[in-house]
């Protein structure tokens, strides 16, 4: 595709003459085939499929009408590498490079559907054609992650042909910033990153601050173990991102900004770098952006792999090259923030749905979504659940429909036990709570969190206690150290939780386990410290049994704990093929050929080698 | 000209000056708040956490630290509820469950009303204060200590592990810590911890009178603000 | 991207303290590490005292202080991957190779390192080795891939994928 306009624009007439002349210019194109490029589909090998198709399709001299169009990520990562022809809305999955030539000769010149690259659904057995019919997807609203497909994200051409920067000049050409910051707080936006604060009150705050320099920050650390939905939209719509920032800024009054984006994503980072320096080429940042007296620049600031760094203040701090540890907050960072000057630092999602706040109104945001969160929110499902990927529903959307009806309900044909939201701040919460909502108020009142939207399902096989145990570790090994509940008081915690899940625990352990939990909450200096209990009291809340059972019988239910467990081989199961036998290196099983072979626990180290090379699922764990 | 606001600390109107924290206001007026990362001329960085107290904003109590909040006009705290002497409690029981070999942090448990210890002891030699890497920094500007490294890690060390020349050994660092001076009964050897307590006296003195200042022998060793 | 001197890093960021991050991660990038020379060369460079560069490099979980082995093994300990057993991966490696998380084995080929989270949830377990992601990963498959590693001449990290691959 020729970029046809390399020199900035100097005005928002000039924008809109642009965008006619790219849009006009993709008239010709008949067919657009949209690959995954994002992390997820990039680890499954699209890059090849990716130079296969490009390398098919300039050898059949189809380039000009047929648009290949590398996008970022489709959310449905576990079926990857994935794809979409349009017109036709055909879904193809598990594609690989060999294909590419019957995907160009057969669907692309001849319309012909391939049958082996639909997409079975595991529950009902069925083959779809259409993205749009997959259950995965029907019962989604995907406003923004429907975004990702129509765009290359290292093309501005392509983000201004879809309408791109538009709200941007609509703010620009008469939106005065009360009027804007009005918008933000009618339309009820809620920060997405897991603080769930009233965005436009937040903005608000900033405007008001005494100060000329101000800042804009857009948090993209999402340390969130399991959560990757800030990765998806700044690695494959990073001028959606950039575009919500520079509304905010003209909101506030800041003249710079910065992305935040943690070291272990480097396409975010690429993306985003490549998304700032087109924008400045373009002149949409930088002095007297499109000919107005607004001038507001980005710069690309990366993570050094730090949790702590999510937090506000540390994340500031970071930003100024000092450590990530968190500052006491009893003034806001909206009027005390970057280099002690107001700052608004907003999540990579809240960002993302400002755009489309300023052009279709507050009343339409309003409009879905629930009483006291709006809008949609995107969720990262993972776990041990059929459908894993990112899912975009309506706030106020049930909990059982995003695990069961989109989720496809826990793989094996196990029972879902618990599910996991909001990260390692958030809470476990068992089976008979998911008709709860994911609704901002809904869920903290019964001690889990929104979040940032991560869900991690459960079934029997994990043991709670030890999922406790997972948070906490995490939680001790991401903690800045600076203040002593959260130092000292995690490590007591896992101290206790470590006992419990060896064997060593005591009934009197839960009580001071519940109490120390409270101090922690109450007295740490920082968010990361304040809910790291939530975890521990969650589990203990709804799961309290299995607390129990560690620690009265010496027993791990679901048989996780290595201490608590023994390894045995079924013999009605076992055909003898001696495999594990095989495998094991400390000589643990021994057995003849075609009898039930036997592990001898004195020896066993339970490291898990023969269960996962085992064909017949004879290992049993107990 | 110094401006002064009035605030309320556990019903008594204070006037303070603006700008200064609850905690020197405290302090000065002869309200007893413990604290052990506060050095008068140190800055505060609201770590070790046993100075908080109540905020009552819009009937709503905020826990926070004394330390990091300045005063303000027509501020209302509470430094001695029951809420705030169980997690100050909990706290110095963590403290001194971590470094017992202390007759400092001793006497903090005994003033923060730690009766038991319910944690396995270990004997740490440092409780991550930075008063140390305070004064090296703030007052003699020479940097030659620092927290290195993050989380359970984290503790106190010269770059590279080794002293710099800069390092003129004044002694600043040695002379704040909290750790220098052992238990009264002798050092703690490993495996032999316990909580000492003994003070009664000052225990019932402070009890009596739970938030004022009564010029007690705990707060000589670990330096309390009244002391300087 | 090629290799950056110290001084090509530096460059455009002198005095400036708040860029120490940014040179300590194209350092981590070019280098691998971060050695004692480089840090006070920076020290210098932008402004900052030793210390608090020592601080900072001491902090982040990015920058390593010392060299890492030839096949940097990196598992994901996400909670996606987690309870899908990564928990197991771990210990895996660290037995079958005899050294910590963190650590490097004596003869320089392996180091054993954890991430909180690499953003490919739905491929869990996942381990990556210099790079290259390994997804769906049991105990059997990362001693396979740990021992085919073991014999590889080459420095092709992209042929030892393959390798492992047609060993499946």
């Amino acid at each position: 595709m020729s970029i046809l306009n390399m020199s900035k624009l100097n005005s928002s007439r000039e924008l809109e003459h642009l965008r006619e002349q790219l849009r006009r210019q993709r008239q010709n194109i008949t067919t657009t085939v949209m690959v995954c490029g994002g992390t997820g589909c990039q680890a499954s090998g699209s890059s090849a499929i990716i130079d296969a198709v490009r390398e098919e399709l300039s050898s059949q001299a189809l380039d000009l009408s047929v648009r290949l169009c590398v996008t970022g990520c489709h959310g449905f990562c576990e079926q990857g590498p994935v794809m979409i022809i349009e017109p036709g809305n055909v879904f193809y999955c598990h594609i690989s490079p060999e294909d590419a030539f019957e995907i160009v000769s057969q669907t692309i010149i001849k319309g012909k559907i391939i049958e082996r690259l639909l997409y079975t659904d595991p529950v009902s057995g069925k083959r779809f054609q259409t993205q749009f019919e997959i259950p995965f997807y029907r019962a989604q609203n995907r406003h923004l992650l429907s975004q990702n497909l129509m765009v290359d994200p290292c093309s501005i051409e392509d983000y201004i042909a879809v309408g791109g920067y538009s709200a941007f000049t609509k703010v620009l050409n008469g939106l005065a910033p009360d009027r804007i910051i009005n918008e933000i707080k009618s339309s009820g936006l809620r920060g997405r990153g897991g603080g769930g604060f009233p965005t436009g009150r937040k903005w608000s705050e900033c405007k008001e601050a005494p100060g000329d320099e101000k800042y804009v920050i857009c948090n993209a650390d999402e340390g969130d173990p399991g959560a990757y939905m800030d990765r998806c939209v700044l690695e494959g719509n990073p001028h959606l991102v950039l575009e919500g920032m520079m509304i905010g800024a003209r909101a506030v009054s800041a003249q710079k900004g910065y992305i935040y984006v943690r070291n272990e994503y480097p396409l975010a980072v690429k993306h985003s770098r490549i998304a700032v320096e087109q924008a400045r080429e373009f002149g949409l940042l930088g002095d007297n952006i499109l000919g107005s007296s607004f001038s507001f620049d980005v710069d690309i600031a990366r993570g050094g792999g730090a949790f702590v760094c999510g937090e506000s203040t540390a994340l500031m701090a970071s930003i100024e090259g000092k450590v990530g540890e968190p500052r006491p907050k009893d003034v806001h960072t909206a009027v005390d923030g970057l280099y002690h000057k107001p700052t608004t630092l907003n999540n990579v999602e809240t960002w993302a749905n400002v755009p489309s706040i300023i052009l279709n109104g507050s009343s339409w945001f309003a409009s879905t979504g629930s009483h006291g969160s709006k809008g949609t929110k995107i969720l990262a499902l993972t776990g041990r659940i059929k459908n894993t990927g990112l899912v975009e529903v309506a706030m106020g959307t049930p909990i059982s429909t995003v695990v069961f009806d989109i989720g496809g309900g826990a793989l094996n044909g196990k029972a879902v036990k618990a599910v996991q939201i909001g990260g390692p701040s958030g809470g476990c919460l068992s089976v008979d709570k998911l008709d709860l909502t994911i609704d901002f108020d809904v869920l903290s009142e019964v001690g889990s969190m929104v979040g940032s939207g991560g869900i991690v399902v459960m079934d029997e096989e994990s043991c709670m206690v030890d999922v406790a145990k997972y948070f906490l570790t995490f939680l001790q090994d991401e903690s800045c150290g600076k203040c002593v509940p959260c130092r000292l008081g995690i490590d007591r915690m896992l101290e206790i939780i470590t006992d419990i899940t060896e064997g060593r625990g005591k009934p009197e352990q839960l009580a001071l386990l519940e109490e120390l939990a409270d101090t922690v909450s109450q007295t740490a200096l920082c968010g990361l410290g304040k809910t790291a209990p939530n975890p521990a009291i969650t589990t203990l809340r709804y799961f309290r049994s299995e607390y129990e059972a560690h620690i009265n019988e010496k027993k791990c239910p679901a048989g996780v704990c290595k201490a608590l467990i023994k390894y045995s081989i079924d013999p009605e199961k076992c055909t003898g093929c001696g495999v594990c036998l095989h495998a094991c290196v400390y000589g643990a099983i021994t057995g003849s050929k075609k009898l039930a072979h036997v592990i001898d626990a004195r020896l066993c180290q339970k490291c898990g080698i023969c269960r996962s090379e085992c064909k017949f699922d004879a290992i049993r764990v107990a | 000209m110094l401006q002064y606001v009035n605030v309320s600390i556990d019903g008594a109107i204070i006037h303070a000056v603006k700008g200064k924290s609850v905690l020197d206001a405290a302090i000065e007026y002869g309200i007893c708040i413990p604290h052990l990362c506060h050095v008068p001329y140190l800055s505060d960085i609201g770590a070790c956490r046993l100075c908080i107290v109540e905020h009552v904003v819009n009937g709503y109590s905020q826990v926070t630290t004394s330390c990091t909040l300045n005063v303000e006009e027509g501020m209302v705290i509470l430094t001695n509820t029951d809420r705030i002497r169980k997690l100050r409690r909990n706290i110095a029981e963590l403290l001194v469950a971590q470094a017992p070999n202390s007759r400092a942090i001793q006497d903090i448990a005994l003033r923060c009303g730690v009766k038991e210890v319910r944690y396995p002891f270990r004997n740490e030699d440092c409780v991550l204060c930075g008063r140390c890497v305070r004064v090296c920094t703030e007052v003699w500007k020479a940097r030659a200590i620092g927290f290195v490294g993050r989380g359970k890690d984290r503790h106190v060390d010269h770059p590279f592990g080794i002293r710099p020349d800069f390092c003129k050994q004044c002694g600043s660092c040695i002379q704040l810590c909290p750790m220098t001076v052992p238990p009264c009964d002798g050092p703690i050897e490993p495996g032999e911890e316990y909580l000492c307590g003994k003070c009664d006296s000052q225990l019932i003195i402070t009890d009596q009178t739970p938030d004022h200042c009564v010029w007690c022998k705990l707060g000589e060793s670990f330096g309390c603000g009244r002391y300087v | 991207m090629p290799s950056q001197t110290l001084i090509q890093i530096l460059k455009g960021r002198r005095s400036q303290p708040n860029q120490l991050i940014e040179v300590l991660q194209d350092i981590q990038e070019n280098k691998g590490y971060i050695s004692e020379g480089a840090m006070q060369t920076v020290s210098r460079g932008l402004g900052v005292p030793i210390m608090e560069v020592y601080r900072v490099a001491s902090f982040y979980k990015a920058f390593r202080l010392f060299p890492s082995g030839k096949y940097v093994l990196t598992m994901c300990m996400g909670t996606a991957c987690h309870v899908r057993g990564a928990r197991l991966l771990l210990d895996q490696a660290a037995s079958q190779l005899g050294i910590k998380p963190g650590g490097v084995t004596p003869d320089g080929l392996f180091s054993v390192e954890y991430v909180n989270c690499l953003g490919a949830c739905a491929l869990g377990p996942v381990v990556t080795v210099n790079g290259t992601y390994y997804h769906h990963m049991t105990p059997g498959k990362l001693r396979k891939l740990i021992e085919t590693l073991s014999c590889e001449k080459t420095e092709d990290s992209q042929n030892v994928h393959t390798q492992y691959v047609e060993a499946q």
